[in-house]
């Protein structure tokens, strides 16, 4: 009955979690919430995965929005997300789109940091219809992540995006064929499970705690974690190798 | 020429500063030599009133700047490198801080430091053999010249996470597509056109172009409603600044004429 919706995969450095469709009852997303956000805090803690992958299986990435009766707190609220846990993890995570994001799995997708889609998927808002908002982040990272403007037009239009269409306005960085999403997004998570680890979680942290910052406080930021870094054996490896032009050998440390 | 050649040409011609990365043999690798001659060369665009405008390139076949010479910033030891990094970023915000317009014209191989150089000037022109990144990530590294801010305020955040943590090389056809650059043209007709797009910045009125920058600048850190208030008061500066000219247009039928031109 319990920890079932989820499944976790561990290749290298990278895990698969794959989330099973789910009924988009209170229940049904109560308990996908526990389980996503248990696998979650492991994740983080665990030093020997550098890279996330989030994909669904079925036809759908993730469940569709729902009225969330008798939740009328934003603390009741809060037990319903599945966004925030991915969110709060601090290494690169990549969303490999399989199919319809719509509702909560479309603001499951943008929590995560690089989206590929394969040719099936799409990506919609459809919560004013139901005379709901989004509540899993979905208003704020899709502006800040695709500009004010399409934002809006997601949001009061509800209007449903194909792949091609999400690759144009930036939301997707690219779309491939439903047959290679998995190989294409497993290429690409072991190419970035092979960068200095440190070095990515700074990044990560420099442009999305960056954006909401003045200018100068951000560059503040990134000169702090640039020199913090300047502190980390990976940083020596990484000039080494450069210098004597063999691959480096990162070790998180 | 003396033996040693020096890291940063500065040259100026029709109240453009032109201002060449000048290592070709190492891609133009920005190091200490070049941070202290680009330091200086900053100030002189400061302080010169007859400068307008600056094209910034680099010398050399191979490209405008391949990033930081790492067999520098490496070897120091790290409390001089501490310092350094302070210093370094004393140049960036220096750049900042300069309301003349910047144009990048960049060519071949812009990666790293030089990336996050061109991404400091206001208007970027490429070569079609342009490519760029930020491939610090593989280094055990992280851009440290604004690069991770300036990147996502140029192009968007959710560009601007897959450049960083994926390392991805952009052509300058991608470059263009995702507003990093803002014109795509062959190679012999870089400096030129760069030159020309400087040119037309340099017949506005250098107070009001000075304007301009800071109040998107300045306006992209606020609040919108402390963001249009901004504009307003600098319109407004503006727009006084064009009553006196005006002004004095009118004792000048010639300047006149030429104020018409630029409206």
């Amino acid at each position: 009955m319990l920890s079932n919706s989820i499944k976790q995969t561990r290749k290298g450095a990278v895990v698969l979690l794959t989330i099973a469709p789910v009924r988009a009852t209170v229940e049904a997303i109560e308990r996908l919430a526990i389980e996503i956000s248990d696998a979650c805090r492991q994740i983080q803690q665990d030093d020997a995965v550098r890279v996330l992958v989030v994909i669904g299986s079925g036809s759908g990435f993730g469940p569709d929005t729902f009225p969330p009766d008798g939740f009328t707190s934003p603390e009741q609220l809060a037990r319903l997300r599945i966004a925030a846990p991915v969110a709060a993890v601090d290494k690169p995570v990549i969303a490999a789109i399989n199919g319809p994001a719509s509702g909560l799995g479309f603001e499951l997708a943008l929590a995560c940091d690089i989206r590929i889609a394969s040719a099936a998927a799409s990506f919609a808002m459809p919560h004013l219809a139901h005379g709901l908002l989004p509540w899993d982040g979905g208003t704020q990272r899709l502006q800040r992540l695709v500009g004010p403007s399409r934002a809006s037009e997601l949001l009061l239009t509800g209007k449903r995006l194909t792949a091609r269409q999400a690759l144009d306005i930036g939301l997707v960085q690219r779309v491939v064929p439903a047959s290679k999403l998995k190989d294409a997004t497993e290429e690409l998570a072991s190419k970035i499970a092979s960068y200095a680890p440190i070095a990515l979680r700074y990044a990560k942290e420099a442009l999305w705690k960056g954006t909401d910052m003045p200018l100068e406080q951000a560059l503040r930021l990134e000169a702090d974690l640039a020199l913090l870094l300047h502190t980390s054996a990976d940083r020596a490896e990484g000039l080494e190798a450069f210098l004597k032009k063999r691959t480096p050998k990162f070790e998180g440390r | 020429m003396t033996t040693k050649q020096s890291p940063l040409l500065y040259d100026k011609r029709d109240h453009i500063a032109f201002i060449t990365l000048n290592r070709p043999q190492v891609i133009n690798a920005f190091n200490v030599a070049m941070r202290d001659s680009l330091w200086s060369a900053l100030e002189a665009v400061r302080d010169d009133p007859d400068v307008r405008a600056v094209v910034l390139s680099g010398a050399g076949e191979k490209g405008f700047c391949a990033g930081a010479d790492l067999s520098e910033f490496g070897s120091a030891p790290s409390q001089h490198v501490a310092r350094q990094v302070r210093f370094e970023r004393g140049v960036w915000e220096l750049w900042l801080s300069i309301p003349k317009p910047f144009v990048g014209a960049l060519h071949g191989y812009t990666f790293g430091s030089g990336m996050e150089m061109a991404l400091l000037c206001d208007l970027r022109l490429a070569s079609q053999d342009g490519v760029f990144g930020l491939p610090e990530v593989g280094l055990g590294m992280i851009p440290a010249a604004g690069g991770t801010q300036t990147f996502p305020r140029q192009a968007g955040l959710s560009a601007g996470l897959e450049a960083l943590l994926t390392a991805r090389r952009y052509t300058a056809a991608d470059a263009l597509q995702l507003g990093l650059v803002h014109g795509v043209v062959s190679r012999d007709r870089l400096l030129g056109t760069a030159a020309q797009w400087a040119g037309q910045l340099t017949r506005l009125d250098p107070q009001v172009v000075g304007l301009a920058k800071r109040t998107l600048r300045e306006g992209a850190d606020l609040p919108l409603p402390q963001a249009l208030e901004l504009e307003m008061r600098l319109a407004a500066q503006a727009f006084s600044l064009r009553g006196a000219t005006d002004r004095g247009h009118r004792r000048s039928p010639k300047t006149q004429a030429a104020g018409r031109r630029q409206a």
